[in-house]
């Protein structure tokens, strides 16, 4: 019943307005396109913690694919302004926890120190924290497998496969 | 001044106006249009053309900047698109239509799926392609319910040759007395499991079998196919972006650009219609009035013969608005049951499983089809303590697993190097709903639409007979599911409002007796026959088959017709 009413008050407004079905306004990613939230220093701290999720090896990690602008982007434009929030004070407790366990910043912390910190947080019992460490890594995982890089160079991604075999042996690499 | 009216009123007149450009639509535009009737095809949204106009159907996953999730601003927009599984995406929703656009009442939840642009639906459709056979259209008739279908297989026969070789259809020739074969291109490949799970079936049942679904892709093109500019199915799986090789049947593929390479026809995007035009003198309709979605003015276009194929309840919606003293109820609404006895499909049950065999083996490249189980309940007879039955879906394929365990080196490797997992099946019903007058559609009295136009009310909602097929369909898929050894069956009941299955159908039914149905055996309405309605809202009954192919052949058939009524000077 309650969307019932919501579409009638809908509707009532819209007729009243002169509104185009104009296709291409509105819809595009362009148009949606909004800079970033974070601080230059939130930013370089985010890619440090999702380098620390992927680190580079002789393959590219997930700082050097710029998976720190797209976890941005996505908490940004898909989610609530609680979890934006939530997204900065999951930096702050980033930070504030490797200086309390290792006196230097977070970005300065050997490799080892760096897992220390976001794995604490991962079993925070404080829910915003291990809430940040959650979004932060899916959103990662989803950033840098979904990659032009990872897809092609790892995944054997194809966008015309030109057939479907139905039984084929497996191949072991 | 009188000249210049007479002109006017030439340049607004065609021998014929089609309402609506999706699967029905493009089809009368390509009939009327190819037996040289100039035909003026009306499309409330924007033009879509074949290949240019498909923006993301060259995009790589990587290329959409949300991965294809919808921000959040436009999900708050729209609540209701916001609810269509799979198509409310980055890469489709520029196909789906905008809450605010086209307003409407639900005085039940219902989801109303609608793609307003040339093309209609047809750009995101299923492309399921089964036929009726004589045990559908008898099916009311046996069953007692709705109207006796005033037509019957042998009619439609020669009809769904006719728009399957055009359409290109691929799939086998299975010899079942529920889903008659038809002119089929090659079929897509079973897979190993769908091979394994139809001998189970074949084993431990006499009356149910595994088929591979007949669907519109072109497996390997006939030259009518490359005269439409359409090549073979490439197998991307990104049909609902819009194909730029015409791999599956679009009406913006296909029949529209046909119809145009007449020179007769003229199709106009942006032209929303308000009514058709009731001539009382002649005791027949001569036109419609259109209002420019742009600039909201209205306009009048003349015919000799008009189809309507705006989408099932959008052409209720038409006829109801289509008043004169002759017909104060909506057009042909003698009787008062336009808009009533909607139904649609029930796809609210699923199963899921797992199969641990076949471990040394998988599938190679993508495929745009799957495989078809045909109705089994009530198929000869009444069995169960419902009425009729339902087809399914199945389909298996082996997944990843993907340890995301943990953080640094050892996620990464893991990631980068996943595992093939057991092979997942599963499966969802397609259920006949029955038409029942209490199901239906109507106008608001003062509430109106962006374009003037009364909002319609969508009253339709589940009964007892859906919930105790959900069930029989859990239970038999769990059975069959546990013969064939599968593991881990895990059965539901999206328990979803109605308009999310998409399949609407009926308001305007067919029938022999005018006092009982609106249409007659050709489609035309019993009380203003030169006007015919062949897209869903002309349905008597629902059946279980995806709907698009009957449509397809209801219109070509409708269409001829229409034309050769118009040589003899009888419309």
């Amino acid at each position: 019943m309650k969307r019932r009413i919501a579409l009638q008050h809908m509707a009532t407004v819209v007729g009243g307005l002169v509104t185009l079905p104009a296709w291409a306004n509105g819809w595009s990613s362009q148009s949606l396109t909004t800079n970033s939230y974070l601080s230059a220093k939130q930013d370089a701290l985010l890619a440090s913690v999702v380098e620390t999720i992927i680190p580079e090896t002789d393959i590219p990690g997930a700082r050097s694919l710029n998976v720190h602008t797209f976890v941005q982007k996505m908490v940004n434009d898909c989610y609530e302004e609680e979890v934006q929030q939530n997204m900065i004070k999951g930096l702050q407790v980033t930070e504030e926890l490797a200086r309390k366990k290792y006196s230097q910043p977070f970005n300065s912390c050997s490799a080892d120190q760096r897992m220390e910190v976001l794995t604490q947080m991962e079993n925070s019992a404080d829910q915003p924290v291990a809430d940040f460490f959650k979004l932060t890594k899916d959103l990662t995982i989803q950033g840098y497998m979904s990659s032009e890089y990872v897809l092609t160079k790892h995944m054997k991604y194809t966008m015309v496969p030109g057939h479907y075999y139905g039984c084929v042996p497996v191949v072991t690499k | 001044m009188a000249n210049f009216t007479i002109d006017a009123v030439k340049k607004m007149t065609y021998d014929a106006i089609v309402i609506g450009s999706g699967i029905s639509g493009g089809w009368a535009a390509k009939e009327l249009s190819e037996k040289g009737l100039k035909t003026l095809v009306l499309e409330r949204g924007r033009n879509v053309e074949h290949i240019k106009d498909y923006p993301t159907a060259n995009m790589h996953p990587w290329e959409f900047e949300h991965r294809g999730q919808v921000p959040l601003e436009l999900r708050k927009q729209n609540p209701l698109i916001g609810q269509k599984r799979g198509l409310f995406s980055e890469a489709t929703m520029h196909f789906v239509v905008k809450d605010a656009e086209h307003p409407y009442v639900q005085d039940k939840p219902f989801d109303w799926t609608r793609g307003y642009q040339v093309g209609g639906k047809s750009l995101l459709w299923a492309r399921q392609t089964q036929r009726w056979s004589d045990l559908d259209f008898e099916g009311p008739a046996r069953d007692g319910f709705a109207v006796d279908w005033p037509i019957r297989y042998k009619d439609m026969a020669p009809w769904y040759s006719h728009v399957e070789k055009f359409a290109g259809i691929s799939g086998n020739k299975d010899g079942l007395p529920q889903l008659p074969d038809g002119e089929f291109l090659p079929a897509t490949e079973l897979n190993c499991v769908e091979t394994y799970f139809q001998g189970q079936l074949a084993k431990h049942y006499k009356d149910r079998q595994l088929i591979q679904g007949r669907c519109a892709h072109i497996t390997k093109p006939e030259p009518i196919h490359f005269e439409q500019g359409r090549a073979k199915c490439m197998h991307r799986t990104l049909c609902s972006r819009g194909c730029p090789l015409g791999g599956y049947f679009s009406s913006n593929a296909s029949t529209l650009p046909w119809a145009a390479k007449t020179g007769n026809m003229t199709l106009q995007p942006h032209a929303v219609v308000h009514s058709i035009i009731y001539d009382e003198k002649k005791g027949k309709a001569s036109g419609v009035r259109v209002i420019d979605a742009n600039t909201k003015q209205m306009s009048e276009y003349y015919a000799r013969i008009i189809f309507v194929n705006a989408s099932a309840l959008n052409t209720n919606l038409i006829l109801l608005n289509s008043t004169s003293s002759r017909f104060p109820q909506g057009l042909g609404n003698d009787n008062g049951l336009l808009g009533k006895h909607i139904a649609w499909h029930n796809y609210r049950a699923r199963i899921t499983a797992q199969y641990d065999g076949y471990q040394d083996t998988t599938t190679d490249g993508r495929t745009p089809n799957h495989s078809y189980f045909p109705r089994f309940r009530n198929v000869h007879k009444q069995e169960t303590d419902f009425l009729r039955g339902y087809a399914a879906g199945f389909s298996a394929g082996r997944g990843t697993n993907q340890n995301r365990e943990g953080i640094g080196v050892s996620l990464k490797e893991s990631l980068l190097n996943p595992t093939l997992g057991p092979w997942n099946v599963s499966s969802w019903m397609m259920g006949e709903t029955i038409p029942k007058e209490t199901n239906f559609v109507s106008l608001d009295a003062s509430q109106k639409d962006p374009y003037g136009i009364p909002l319609l009310h969508i009253s339709v909602d589940w009964e007892e007979n859906d919930d105790k097929m959900v069930k029989d369909y859990q239970e038999q898929f769990t059975e069959m599911f546990t013969k064939a050894g599968f593991t881990n069956i895990k059965t539901s009941d999206s328990k979803h409002a109605p308009g999310a299955d998409i399949h609407e159908m009926g308001g305007v039914r067919m029938g022999t007796d005018p006092r009982t149905s609106l249409l007659d055996k050709w489609n035309a309405l019993h009380a203003c026959k030169n006007v015919f309605v062949t897209d869903g809202a002309c349905m008597t009954s629902t059946s279980t088959q995806n709907p698009s192919l009957t449509y397809m052949a209801l219109t070509a058939r409708a269409a001829d017709y229409a034309v050769s009524e118009l040589k003899k000077k009888n419309l």
